[in-house]
């Protein structure tokens, strides 16, 4: 069985962080198609968290077609993963990030203004990608 | 058809002899929804949280839940309501078992079956003296008393501000769990803001008995952004969006709820914490206007 | 919910039921040898002439317990005693504690909670005044031969009068207990009020629930003695003293004047007023009133209680605590 976790401290709204615990998972391979996600109630039971923002995360994967809730079932993981990033994509993406960061560290940044830098533009990126 | 609120209030107003606990207080937590009521001591939480429930009547305004005014104080009232009060009180002298017969004389629906089994499940001997629990224990045996009525609406009054850690995250499982069994809308004030995003999905910030913010939190977190940039001459705390302005030698720093407005060239556009948006608010001056506007209805 | 109220205060009934038992039997212990002076009943020396068994039993019961009027004088406080100790933590404590905000908001209306309540503890404070009462009244059934019948050793002490005091006192707790907030400022003040409207009702209202009795008597020459009083010792004296030939009443100074003039000499003194056509007046409210006053007395404080307890009933509808 899948296990969510939460950071109340880390400034991620708790929905989000379920939605993203679930598509790394996906992606890292730990949640397989047909596995089936815990119960809305379970989840609430091991995090103390609100019914509403577990059932908003799983709404947003459903949208995200990464799984399908099924009535009085559960809730599994698709087997047509939208994970249709090809993996030559992925690669060259990730490569693109790492030479990134090498000319970042070069120029003297250290971690926190990375991070700090990565959290502004990408959440500038994806608000105008949005309005867009 | 529109979806019927589980509380309503428009316009409402509490006067204690010349002061005002509260004014013009108008809001809607829609049915299944877990609501935070956040604001300083003496802002008029207790004074709205009472009033939801029928312990108080507004001096103006309406009050209602689910349609109904709680004032009415009718068993049909009663039963969809459930209040746990500051500090959880209850009949010292008596036993678990007592209390919870005491809840089955006075409720039609009372699920007596539900909260013994919670409260063994948690290690509370049916047979203690309530005045003999523990704080945690205390809170968790209101909780179970109130949950087992069956209510609509849970309206708590800083339920956990007397708790360790330990019995608030067993309290929070407890209250959760119950939103999860359906049919429940919860408001609750509190004042450990960085614990609401875990359990709430509303928000209602009030101050000096004025609603200064209401809504969504997802909604509200996304309508909000805190803007960085060069020092600004001109003071925009004129405009409506501008929530609160800081000034620093060089750089401004501004909280707007403009998520979709173009931003200045220089500027940059961080998201805000729900921390930093409850205590931005809370530190907005009070609306004048909104006052004598009300004091002229009254 | 009836037994939720016991529940909630049956240690306060069960202490007051202690309370009353151990006056009812200390009343007992010492109240055998008091009956046992009059083996024939104590009725039976009430009406002269007297026989001699009566007249020494008399003696003794002067000697022996003419005392215990004045201490019966103190279970006065018994209707306060019961009635406020049920009546003021009634709706205070749950104010003190914060548990009106428990209970308020269970499937009950405040109206029928209260009603519950104040029905229980109220029939709970008055059963156990009737027992005090009917203890009280045979305990003291011979001291009525040393007088007193209408006035606080005896008037205020049985029949049914008690009762009303005591669901007076209950009312006065529980409104006290609604003002005030708290159970011991709330008996406090409910003591203080008790005692004010007892005493004025007692001292200054009740000579007066009748139009009283007007007797004037010529005194019989040679008799001994001033007549004082009337021939019941258990009648409520309002006034008494001379009256001349002309009809003048001679009151305060004026009769101790007279009296004086009159035993001059040291003979008998009726001689004298008979001589100088000097007669006995006295107002007064005669025994056989009893149960007139007993049911006046009680409409009194049974209508003070209901109004005081339907202002609470007021108050908890809208309240503002």
């Amino acid at each position: 069985m899948f296990h969510f976790r939460l950071d109340t401290g880390s400034g991620i709204p708790p929905y989000l962080q379920l939605v993203q615990q679930v598509q790394q998972a996906v992606l890292l391979g730990f949640l397989q198609p047909g596995d089936r996600l815990p119960l809305i109630r379970e989840v609430v039971e091991s995090l103390a968290i609100n019914p509403n923002t577990v059932a908003k995360a799983y709404r947003q994967l459903e949208q995200e077609n990464l799984v399908t809730g099924r009535p009085g079932h559960g809730t599994f993981v698709n087997d047509t993963l939208p994970a249709a990033v090809p993996p030559a994509t992925y690669t060259s993406l990730r490569h693109g990030l790492q030479t990134w960061l090498r000319r970042a560290y070069a120029a003297g940044l250290d971690d926190h203004t990375i991070a700090a830098l990565f959290s502004s533009v990408h959440h500038q990126t994806r608000t105008a990608t949005e309005t867009a | 058809m529109t979806i019927q609120p589980a509380l309503r209030t428009r316009n409402v107003g509490k006067r204690y002899r010349k002061a005002w606990a509260l004014r013009n207080c108008t809001l809607e937590l829609p049915p299944g929804s877990v609501t935070a009521l956040v604001g300083p001591n003496g802002a008029g939480k207790t004074t709205l949280l009472r009033m939801s429930v029928g312990l108080l009547t507004p001096t103006v305004g309406s009050v209602e839940v689910f349609g109904e005014s709680p004032a009415t104080n009718s068993v049909q009232a009663l039963t969809r309501i459930g209040f746990l009060a500051q500090d959880h009180p209850l009949y010292r002298q008596f036993t678990v078992a007592d209390l919870l017969r005491f809840g089955r004389s006075c409720n039609v629906r009372f699920d007596h079956e539900l909260a013994a089994r919670r409260l063994t499940q948690l290690g509370i001997s049916l047979d203690a003296r309530a005045g003999a629990l523990s704080g945690g224990q205390q809170s968790q045996v209101a909780l179970a008393l109130a949950l087992a009525k069956r209510p609509n609406l849970l309206v708590l009054d800083e339920p956990m501000s007397s708790l360790d850690p330990l019995a608030r995250q067993e309290f929070q499982q407890t209250l959760m769990s119950a939103v999860a069994d359906g049919e429940l809308t919860v408001l609750f004030s509190s004042h450990a803001v960085h614990e609401l995003e875990r359990v709430c999905d509303h928000l209602v910030v009030i101050n000096h008995g004025q609603v200064m913010l209401s809504g969504d939190i997802d909604t509200l977190l996304a309508e909000h952004r805190l803007l960085v940039g060069p020092r600004v001459k001109t003071d925009p705390r004129g405009s409506r969006s501008v929530v609160e302005v800081k000034h620093s030698d060089r750089h401004t720093t501004m909280l707007v709820r403009q998520a979709a407005a173009p931003i200045m060239p220089g500027w940059q556009a961080n998201p805000v914490g729900l921390e930093e948006l409850v205590l931005a608010y809370l530190r907005r001056p009070v609306d004048a206007e909104a006052a004598e506007s009300q004091e002229e209805t009254a | 919910m009836t037994w939720m109220m016991w529940r909630q205060h049956r240690t306060e009934a069960l202490a007051l039921t202690i309370f009353v038992g151990v006056i009812a039997v200390a009343l007992f212990v010492l109240g055998r040898p008091m009956h046992a002076l009059f083996p024939l009943g104590s009725a039976h020396c009430l009406v002269p002439p007297l026989d001699q068994a009566c007249r020494s039993a008399l003696v003794r019961l002067q000697q022996d317990y003419g005392y215990t009027t004045t201490v019966l004088i103190l279970l006065n406080f018994a209707p306060y005693a019961i009635g406020g100790f049920l009546g003021a933590p009634l709706l205070a404590r749950e104010l003190e504690a914060g548990t009106w905000q428990l209970v308020w908001t269970q499937a009950v209306p405040r109206r029928r909670w209260l009603a519950v309540k104040i029905v229980v503890l109220g029939t709970v404070s008055v059963l156990l005044a009737a027992g005090l009462s009917a203890v009280i009244a045979w305990y003291r059934r011979p001291l009525d031969l040393l007088g007193g019948g209408l006035d606080i050793t005896a008037f205020d002490l049985t029949g049914i009068t008690p009762m009303a005091y005591t669901l007076f006192a209950f009312a006065l707790g529980v409104v006290a207990g609604a003002v005030l907030r708290r159970s011991l400022p709330a008996a406090a003040g409910a003591l203080v009020s008790f005692l004010a409207v007892r005493v004025t009702v007692a001292g200054w209202i009740r000579p007066h629930f009748v139009m009283p009795v007007t007797r004037i008597e010529a005194f019989v020459p040679g008799s001994g003695d001033i007549t004082d009083g009337t021939s019941n010792a258990r009648d409520m004296i309002l006034d008494q003293g001379f009256v001349d030939a002309d009809g003048r009443r001679i009151t305060g100074l004026g009769a101790v004047i007279m009296e004086g003039k009159a035993r001059e000499g040291g003979g008998d003194p009726t001689i004298y007023l008979h001589d100088h056509g000097i007669q006995h007046w006295v107002v007064y409210q005669p025994m056989e009133r009893y149960w007139t006053f007993q049911l006046i007395e009680t409409v009194i404080f049974v209508g003070l209680a209901v109004l005081l307890l339907a202002l609470v009933f007021r108050r908890i509808r809208r309240p503002a605590f």
